[in-house]
């Protein structure tokens, strides 16, 4: 019982390994347009630079989000955003660390759920690189919870609304 | 042809050489109008050009300034909390300055010493702001001699002068080497004026600025905003100190216009009781009396917009220069670039042009009620 509990971190090593290779590195990031809109929100996206998200699918279409929130959203019910589409159709996808403001890989990222730090949309899921700034933030910003993308469910999306 | 517009144009022909019959009351009523709209517009020209200038200077400046207090004055910060601030999450760069001021005896002005953060002249060399030279009377490959701290001269070659298009900036400025810097105010090694922070995300910067405040309690932290919050708290002060003398100013217009427009004389009376019982109608008299003082107030507007545009941006604001001028000698020669904020000019137009043009309607409109020889008799 004891190694197999030593095994789950491995486990999950691998599995989060096999998911980010679903998703590309993304180089280079599209920047968004004046005219580009958020397709859940429909607010202009290029306003709000520092919470720019992006879906890029194997067809090389770029869609932009003004937020984390707005991005699942639409990952999670893309029959309804974009019908024809699913999530395999996803090359990349990237979003913005908080603190460097630098593009990183969506799959990889750590989101602080619950902090006092608000976006465009209002309660966020803030976007990390490193799992040490995740938890620093959290500390500083009174958030709730770390975590990762695959723990990011429709359901934890309806309580941010 | 009997258009409507033909109809317009007749009346405003008529308004037009009616106003022309009283040209001397009529003329020092546009004087007096256009010189108040002419300062108001000059003082909103003014602050949104000054506040554009200041705007753009803060664009470049840092988004967290870190100075350290003693005694609750500005003191010199060692460079090892460079390493201490840069540590704090989200903190992209933090950069040493070097920066002071220094009193000429002779010429009895105060410069601006400035180290770049880039290095731009080598130790013995100076870049100087056109104020300097003027100051001075020197040009590039001159020396200029400053005191040192220990009262020790030392020479400085001119290497360069900047253009007199950044003088708001660069008037009063000498750019020297950290060296010069060092041994012209006997610094200490390893110490500088403050600490320039870059913040990645601006959402972060107050809890960067809480977080170097709480971890270094002898420091002051600076936000950019708050620099640009105290800019604008002074322009709206120095605005709002010329707006009470204009409120006088402004006061005593509506009264001499609401008194030349409402009180129509026994002679208008007499001549719209004229107008009616050759067939005008009651509403054609109010298009009289509206393009009568639309033409007033119109072209007391444009004319005084445009003195005022040419008085900031040609003439550099002359009329304000004794209630802007600081305590630094050497006033900066500027040029304002233009900038129109149509929201305000909209409201001085509101304020302007529409009562004034309702203050000659109304009066006209009781008149005109009145059976026509009834009017006459009176």
């Amino acid at each position: 019982m004891k190694r197999l509990r030593r095994l789950i971190p491995a486990v999950f090593f691998c599995l989060s390994l096999s998911l980010s290779t679903a998703f590309a590195a993304p180089v280079p990031v599209p920047s968004p347009s004046a005219k580009d809109k958020c397709p859940v929100c429909g607010m202009f996206v290029a306003k709000y630079p520092d919470w720019t998200t992006t879906m890029t699918f194997k067809d090389g279409s770029t869609l932009f989000f003004d937020g984390v929130k707005d991005f699942f959203t639409f990952f999670h019910n893309m029959n309804k955003y974009a019908p024809g589409r699913n999530q395999t159709s996803v090359a990349s996808a990237t979003l913005k660390d908080y603190y460097s403001l630098k593009h990183i890989d969506a799959r990889k990222a750590l989101f602080v759920l619950g902090s006092n730090v608000y976006g465009p949309m209002g309660k966020e899921l803030v976007p990390f690189e490193k799992a040490s700034d995740a938890r620093a933030f959290l500390r500083d910003h009174r958030g709730k919870k770390v975590l990762r993308f695959e723990e990011i469910t429709p359901a934890l999306l309806k309580s941010l609304e | 042809m009997n258009t409507p517009l033909n109809r317009h144009g007749n009346i405003l022909d008529f308004a037009i050489s009616s106003l022309l019959r009283r040209r001397s009351k009529n003329f020092s009523l546009l004087v007096v109008y256009t010189l108040i709209v002419f300062v108001i517009a000059s003082l909103i020209f003014f602050v949104q050009a000054m506040k554009r200038e200041a705007g753009l200077l803060l664009k470049e400046a840092p988004d967290l300034v870190v100075q350290r207090m003693i005694a609750g004055r500005h003191d010199l910060i060692p460079d090892r909390y460079k390493e201490q601030i840069g540590a704090i999450r989200g903190v992209t760069a933090v950069t040493p300055r070097l920066w002071g001021y220094y009193y000429d005896q002779v010429f009895g002005a105060n410069y601006t010493l400035l180290v770049p953060e880039q290095k731009l002249v080598e130790p013995g060399s100076i870049l100087i702001g056109p104020g300097v030279a003027r100051n001075q009377r020197i040009q590039v490959s001159d020396m200029l001699t400053l005191k040192t701290s220990s009262n020790a001269p030392l020479l400085l070659t001119v290497q360069g002068i900047y253009p007199s298009s950044s003088e708001l900036i660069s008037s009063d400025l000498i750019v020297l080497s950290a060296e010069d810097f060092q041994a012209m105010f006997n610094l200490p090694a390893g110490y500088a004026t403050d600490l320039a922070v870059t913040v990645a995300n601006p959402q972060e910067q107050t809890t960067i600025a809480a977080k170097i405040a709480e971890q270094f309690p002898d420091t002051r932290p600076i936000l950019k905003s708050e620099i640009l919050r105290t800019y604008d708290a002074l322009f709206e002060w120095r605005g709002g100190m010329m707006v009470v003398i204009l409120f006088v100013a402004v006061l005593s217009f509506i009264i001499f216009a609401w008194d030349k427009a409402t009180g129509l004389s026994a002679e208008e009376r007499k001549e719209i009781g004229i107008l009616k019982s050759i067939g005008w109608e009651t509403s054609d008299v109010l298009l009289l009396k509206f393009w009568e003082g639309i033409v007033i107030s119109l072209t007391a507007f444009l004319v005084g917009v445009v003195l005022a545009y040419g008085h900031v941006f040609l003439f550099s604001a002359t009329l304000f220069e004794p209630a802007l001028k600081g305590w630094s000698v050497m006033y900066p020669h500027f040029k304002l670039t233009p900038v129109i904020d149509v929201y305000q000019l909209t409201i001085l137009f509101a304020l302007t042009v529409l009562p004034y043009t309702a203050a000659s309607i109304i009066p006209a409109w009781l008149a005109a009620t009145v059976p026509p020889d009834a009017a006459m008799r009176s």
